[in-house]
């Protein structure tokens, strides 16, 4: 994790973090904190606060990038004595981060737990939420501490329960700790979770802004996204906009993992290209080593190699070179690690991870998962990589209930595309060349007079 | 679910135009169409979820969009001009990878497993065209549950359509099982092994489209369905009338399937009519005649039995007839010993109630099931029916999510997107309101239940009846409780959970646009059936309150048919024995030579009762299928057929005529009820009116002339009727009230009767090849619109299916390619036939009730002491309740220890705890002023709202320990909680023992295959 923070433009997000001891309720008001909180509650009506983030260009930061302010506009709004107002409005932040190689809101949770509370603050305000709750992954148990001292702080200042400071608007705010599953960040699974049934995903429609939470109205954002809420609030569209010098806008956090030289993470302007990430905040790979390929956003994500590291990290830019921004947080593959056995290590996440709902994931992960596991130990034949390239179609989207097993698929995909020397050499060798002691058997068998098919 | 062809779009299939409603789903509106498209997760009465992704077809933009997308069918709505493709090539390739990936896991049971033959993942393997395996790799496996006597359980087969907890949970409501894990590990099954504690959990065996579930007795005896021989029958259990289709092999019932029927129970049973059916092969049947002598030891004729009833040449005999006798066997009965001679076998207090139904009868016409499921609000009176009609409380269940389904239609999702809609919905259900004597399995999802003894129900439903005869509901609701305070009647009477629940009542049916009243005969309480009719006339006043449906569901599956021959002067089980024993005292009175019962265990009857019958009928001819108290003490004892061994009707709750067919001969001597009264009449001869010589439609039998001529003179019979046909032209005949029950044969039809068989039935199998390959003939009946073999016309030209079959649809999912749509009416069906219920009985003032003067004893004392009058109320068991089930021995295996409710206050002032086993002891003064006592050794159960003038229990009290009794609880001694327990368990492991032989003797019968070459009388052969 690195120390020190490479000097930016901006970096809203990440500037008084401090994961030693986050700040308090008034370090953080020192800092400038509940400033945003205050405008939207006591100076704006929540329609216009609804325009502000539309207008600001905000867009979701979990890993689909939808524009907030559009997805906020679907929640149904009431006049106050109206009987067909739901008893409930919920809003949501979902924290619970388990896509490999993302660590981001991890960050922001340990170290700057206030600055999610005055987020939701806004966003509850908003969309007219009188519940929120903050869906965190259970084994952030910091995060979780962290989180619940920040929230008994701001009850105690009352920013949280009956009459937000003065005004008419109250939120109740809890901290759900999950029992630890990878569905549970995809936002229907994690409504089912939260209402304690199993957590499959929903069929849509109807969609959560209408019916989500028990039936009622609500809203799922990620961390990161509601993070930036508070500062669109307190400095302006003007100066969220004036961030990135592209048409994305606002802030991102970025990530490295991997064997670089300083992987961690790094709140940058939206775009900077995959070079500049990798070798000028990662530090590069590690002596002896060499760039192989990376994924860009998290294991769903399709490789990217070599070719590609000028490409500027935003949604548009990665979709148009084959793969998604998804959490910005790369995952790089060495020249000296087996992409074959990185690729199983993946599919074996998603065949653990998959909820067992619909047939083409529950299934098919697995079939995929005893495929590369044969390949990786020199079993395989060469109709494994058909039957590999079929299971990609067979789990991509539209076929699938969710997003996981495309995304299971993706790293797959690419990896045939581009490392397809490597799955031939495990195949017609029997072995893999990374792997010293597969090696060695492989040589013992040869010289055993084995036929290789 | 759609049931319409309304709103009919034109939609592309393949490039050919179809028509199809807007209100189906596409899955369902293709195999509306007759087109094979594979489906497994998706079921028409539990709509779309889109889990299992087999039903995938392509839909293109418009016409010159080449490439198309992949869509799930079930979870698509139909639009006018929408093109999809099922043949287009990525679309079939990935139906067939779906099956692949389900193969992954699949064991190869299919020659091993129950299922094979009627399998839906077979038939969707073959439709896809997946054949060649390419995965290599292992299959997970689990461990079995046991799961109770009923339904098996093999988790290795299963497929993971979810369709079983969907069924179990979702639709029925049951709680103790469901889904576990995850990936491609997830289980279903239960918490711990145990029987399922659902009433419909035999269900889980037809949902299943592999054998994970599997019928337990099915597969104990077990024969492929190609192999069985099928008919058309009618539940025998109670009076819902559900339609099944029982299957046999070699002389021996094998199994009962659902028979789909839209009106009545669609897709699902109980497990009472599933699995009920045990008592045909059931140790205590009777085979044998008893008291007559064959001239020829093999075989019993005709003349035999003339030859015993000789003695009895034109003499009278009283007839107890019975409400689970079909309808021609109680129609010949009583007129074999005229309508004065005749009882149904109900004692008084059912004669009363009986008296009521007749009336209720006439109010109007009797909502179907289907018509349940539709209804917004919905009040229970009195009955359990989760135990004493099962199947409506699973439609009751259903029509508690209009609520629901009306909340996602106003956000524009359809009822078929199930999930959606359950999301939607949340915990929203229509109002369901339930006044009843015991806890039930409605209760949880029952807006109020409020549990109080019968007297009180009736003064609760005269409160409503005031509330809805004060005028226009929007004036009185809006003062709703002034009325209520300046009511001196609803002050003093009612207590404030009945004012509540009564307000509550009001204000529900004032909002409610279809709203149903459900009440039934269980408690048999005369006066609550009356304050029934009561209120119903009230609804009749301009109050603006919609008038519900109503239903009364009597126990039997012929009640109504009983109801229906009881006139004026039909006779109780008092006045019979009372008519015995006068002509005792009386030597001029016409002499009775005797009594004959029909299919009448007499259960109610106390011993005492019993023996006096005995002692006081000089011939006492008993006809039945199972050993009972009378069968043992019986001069003559005539083997009867079950259901499945003979031809007949039975009249449902709603007065709906339903023929059960024969699917095999019985072994002789056993036959028909009606078959064996014929042979009576021969002898006994039949009561004709007087009048009746011209064509004059009058008879001496209910019905509403006032001329109606009382004398009934004995005529001899001269026909002998060999077919049910012939009882009917015979009974048309003679007696001009008996219904048009069956349709003239339409001679410009196909007039083939239909196989009882499939066409694989296998002619010649490896069974008796060790005694012979000769293959006997097959048997031949008269009149038959069936035939014993497969040779006969296919089953889709007939409206009364043996049974679901069709081209690449083994399982009963076939049932799709025989309804004009799907969940619609099948392209064959017979309009319903409903009998005329006439109210002749009321007619007799014994069994109209005395207007009581209110008495003290009405007025609740709220003080918390227990109150020294108690009434017990025994709970309904869908499991023992009704005594052919009760037979069955995986039902008898289910039985629990003794069990009573009592209140907190109760168990307070007794020094007792719940779960506490204990000695209770119930005395009261009977009729003769006589303490009567019963010692029960139990568990006390408190329940907080149970008022502490009830208690209620699992086990039975004699008659006169029902009400105005005494009750003292103390704590059982470990030695009498012992005995119990061992006695207990000893019946269990009896029940078991029985199970076991009856097993082990089907199955040593497997190669004495019984062979009638003619099914019809005793000189058949």
């Amino acid at each position: 994790m690195s120390d020190s923070w490479q000097s930016s433009n901006i970096k809203p997000l990440t500037e008084w973090v401090n994961l030693q001891q986050p700040p308090t309720y008034s370090e953080y008001c020192q800092h400038g904190g509940y400033q945003g909180a205050k405008h939207a509650v006591l100076e704006h009506t929540p329609n216009e606060v609804l325009e502000i983030v539309k207008n600001s260009g905000l867009k979701g930061r979990g890993g689909a990038g939808f524009p907030t302010g559009m997805k906020w506009s679907f929640v149904p709004m009431f006049a106050e004595d109206d009987e067909n107002a739901p008893e409930n409005k919920y809003l949501v932040a979902n924290a619970d981060e388990m896509e490999p190689g993302t660590f981001k809101d991890r960050l922001l949770l340990e170290g700057i737990p206030h600055q999610l509370v005055e987020a939701m603050i806004i966003a509850g305000y908003t969309i007219g939420a009188n519940k929120a709750y903050i869906f965190l992954r259970g084994e952030y148990h910091l995060a979780a501490k962290r989180l619940q001292q920040a929230i008994d702080e701001a009850y105690q200042e009352n920013w949280l329960g009956e009459k937000i400071q003065g005004s008419k608007y109250s939120l109740e705010l809890y901290v759900h700790c999950s029992a630890g599953r990878y569905i549970c960040g995809e936002e229907t699974a994690l409504i089912n979770a939260l209402e304690g049934k199993r957590a499959n995903p929903r069929a849509k429609p109807p969609f959560p802004q209408v019916a989500g939470l028990f039936g009622k109205p609500t809203i799922v954002n990620n961390v990161e996204t509601l993070s930036n809420l508070p500062h669109i609030l307190k400095n302006g569209i003007e100066w969220f906009q004036a961030i990135a010098p592209n048409s994305d806008a606002g802030s991102k956090i970025y990530g490295a993992c991997g064997r670089v030289k300083t992987p961690g993470l790094w709140e940058l302007p939206m775009g900077p290209t995959l070079r500049e990430i990798l070798f000028d905040y990662a530090g590069g790979m590690q002596d002896g080593l060499n760039f192989r390929g990376l994924l860009p956003g998290g294991a769903s994500t399709d490789f990217l190699v070599a070719e590609h590291l000028d490409t500027p990290m935003d949604y548009d830019s990665i979709a148009k070179v084959g793969s998604r921004l998804g959490t910005g947080g790369l995952i790089v593959l060495d020249d000296k690690n087996c992409p074959v056995a990185m690729v199983l290590n993946l599919m074996r996440f998603f065949a653990q991870e998959s909820c067992g709902w619909c047939t083409p994931c529950r299934d098919g992960t697995p079939w995929a998962v005893e495929v590369l596991t044969r390949i990786e130990h020199g079993k395989g034949r060469i109709e494994d990589l058909d039957t590999l390239a079929k299971l990609c179609d067979f789990m991509w989207i539209g076929k699938t209930h969710c997003a996981l097993a495309p995304g299971a698929v993706e790293p797959l995909r690419s990896a045939l595309k581009y490392f397809h020397d490597d799955f031939l050499q495990h195949i017609e060798q029997g072995c893999c060349r990374y792997n010293p002691e597969s090696l060695a058997k492989r040589t013992q068998v040869a010289t055993a007079g084995r036929a290789v098919s | 679910m759609s049931v319409s062809n309304k709103n009919s779009v034109t939609i592309f299939i393949d490039d050919q135009p179809y028509q199809v409603s807007t209100e189906d789903n596409l899955l369902a509106g293709v195999l509306s169409q007759k087109l094979n498209l594979p489906y497994f997760c998706w079921h028409p009465s539990m709509g779309s979820v889109g889990a299992c992704r087999q039903c995938a077809v392509t839909q293109f933009q418009d016409e010159n969009d080449q490439r198309g997308r992949l869509v799930m069918a079930c979870t698509t709505p139909v639009t006018d001009g929408m093109r999809i493709s099922i043949k287009n090539a990525h679309a079939s390739e990935f139906r067939e990878q779906v099956i692949a990936a389900m193969m992954t896991n699949h064991p190869h049971d299919c020659p091993v497993c129950a299922e094979g033959g009627e399998c839906h993942l077979q038939d969707m393997t073959v439709m896809t065209g997946h054949s060649a395996r390419e995965y290599q790799g292992t299959k997970r496996t689990f461990t079995n549950q046991y799961l109770g006597e009923l339904v098996g359980h093999e988790m290795n087969r299963c497929i993971t359509c979810y369709r079983c907890t969907r069924f179990y949970n979702d639709y029925a409501g049951g709680k103790d099982f469901g889904v576990y894990g995850s990936k491609n590990q997830v289980y279903f099954g239960r918490q711990t092994d145990g029987a399922l504690e659902s009433e419909f959990s035999g269900n889980l065996v037809e949902v299943c489209p592999t054998g994970v579930f599997t019928n337990k007795a099915f597969s104990a005896h077990y024969t492929r369905k190609w192999d069985l021989q099928s008919a058309p029958s009618v539940c025998s259990h109670c009076s819902v009338g559900c339609n099944l289709s029982i299957g046999e092999r070699y002389g021996s019932v094998r199994r009962v399937m659902n028979r789909y029927n839209p009106e009545l129970n669609g897709y699902f049973l109980c497990d009472r009519g599933r699995f009920g059916i045990g008592y045909v092969n059931g140790e205590e049947r009777l085979r044998q005649v008893k008291g007559i002598s064959q001239q020829s030891p093999v075989q019993l004729s005709t003349l035999d039995i003339a030859k015993a009833l000789s003695h009895f040449r034109l003499k009278n005999f009283i007839g107890i007839g019975s409400a689970r006798a079909s309808l021609e066997a109680n129609f010949y009965l009583k007129n074999i010993v005229g309508n004065r001679n005749f009882s149904v076998g109900y004692n008084d207090s059912e004669m009363q109630a009986a008296a009521q139904h007749a009336q209720l009868m006439q109010l109007g016409r009797t909502p179907n099931l289907a018509e349940i499921e539709t209804s917004d609000f919905i009040l229970i009176v009195g009955e359990d029916i989760t135990q004493t009609a099962a199947r409506m409380a699973l439609s009751v269940r259903q029509a508690l999510r209009n609520a629901a389904i009306a909340k996602a239609s106003s956000i524009g999702i359809p009822s078929w997107q199930d999930s959606a809609v359950r999301t939607i919905g949340g915990t929203l259900l229509s109002p369901l309101f339930s006044l009843n004597s015991t806890t039930t399995k409605l209760d949880d999802v029952a807006e109020q239940a409020l549990l109080i003894p019968v007297e009180r129900m009736s003064l609760c439903l005269q409160a409503l009846e005031k509330l809805l005869s004060l005028g226009n509901k929007k004036i009185v609701e809006k003062h709703i409780n002034e009325h209520f305070l300046q009511d001196p009647f609803l002050q003093e009477q009612l207590s404030s959970s009945e004012q509540h629940f009564v307000i509550t009542v009001y204000q529900g049916l004032c909002r409610a646009n279809k709203p149903m009243l459900i009440s039934g005969t269980s408690l048999v309480n005369a006066e609550l059936l009356e304050s029934i009719a009561k209120l119903m006339l009230s609804f009749k006043q301009d109050n603006g309150i919609t008038e519900p449906g109503l239903i009364i569901t009597p126990p039997y599956s012929n009640s109504v048919g009983a109801l229906s021959l009881l006139d004026e002067h039909s006779l109780s089980i008092e006045q019979v024995l009372t008519k015995l024993s006068e002509q005792v005292d009386n030597e001029k009175l016409l002499k009775l030579q005797g009594v004959i019962v029909l299919e009448q265990e007499l259960a109610k009857c106390s011993e005492n009762q019993i023996q006096q019958l005995r002692a006081l009928a000089e011939t006492l001819i008993v006809l039945d299928h199972s050993e009972n108290r009378l069968t043992k003490l019986a001069d003559i004892v005539l083997p009867v057929a079950a259901v499945s061994e003979g031809d007949g009707h039975y009249i449902n709750y709603q007065g709906r005529a339903q023929k059960f067919t024969q699917v095999h001969p019985p072994v002789l001597p056993i036959q028909e009820s009606w078959r064996w009264l014929d042979s009576i009449a021969d002898t006994l001869g039949i009561k004709v009116s007087v009048e009746n010589t011209s064509t004059a439609p009058l008879s001496a039998l209910a019905g509403g002339s006032a001329n109606i001529s009382s004398k009934a003179k004995t005529m001899t019979k001269n026909t002998s009727c060999q077919s049910l046909l012939q009882l009917h032209q015979f009974f048309a005949q003679h007696y001009p009230s008996w219904p048009e029950l069956i349709a003239d044969i339409d001679s410009e039809s196909n007039d083939r009767a239909t196989a009882r068989m499939s066409h694989r039935a296998s002619g010649r199998t490896s069974q008796m090849a060790n005694i012979s390959v000769h293959e006997s003939k097959t048997t031949q009946k008269s009149d038959d619109d069936f035939r014993f073999s497969m040779e006969g016309a296919s089953i889709r030209q007939t409206s009364n299916m043996p049974f679901a079959w069709a081209p690449g649809w083994n399982s009963n999912q076939a049932i799709g390619q025989y309804q004009e749509h799907i969940n619609g009416t099948l392209t064959q069906h017979s309009k319903a036939n409903f009998i005329a219920i006439s109210a002749d009985l009321a007619n007799n003032t014994h069994w109209q009730l005395v207007n009581k003067v209110a008495s003290d004893s009405d007025k609740i004392d709220y003080s918390e002491s227990v109150p020294n009058s108690l009434s017990y109320v025994q709970q309904q068991s869908i499991y023992f309740s009704e005594w052919q089930a009760a037979l069955t021995p995986e039902f008898k295996m289910l039985k629990q220890s003794n069990q009573l409710f009592i209140s907190n206050v109760t168990a307070e002032k007794m020094g007792v705890k719940s779960r506490q086993w204990c000695k209770v002891v119930f005395s009261a003064t009977n009729e003769q002023k006589q303490l009567v006592s019963q010692t029960v050794i139990g568990q006390v159960m408190v329940l907080a709202n149970l008022p502490p003038s009830l208690v209620f229990g699992n086990f039975p009290l004699c008659q006169s320990l029902t009400h105005q009794l005494e009750m003292k609880i103390t704590a059982a001694e470990a030695q009498e909680k012992t005995d119990h327990l061992s006695q207990f368990n000893d019946d269990v492991l009896a029940a078991k023992a029985s199970k076991e032989a009856v097993l082990k003797r089907l199955k040593e019968n497997d190669q004495t295959i019984p062979i009638r070459l003619v099914s019809g009388g005793l000189n058949d052969a």
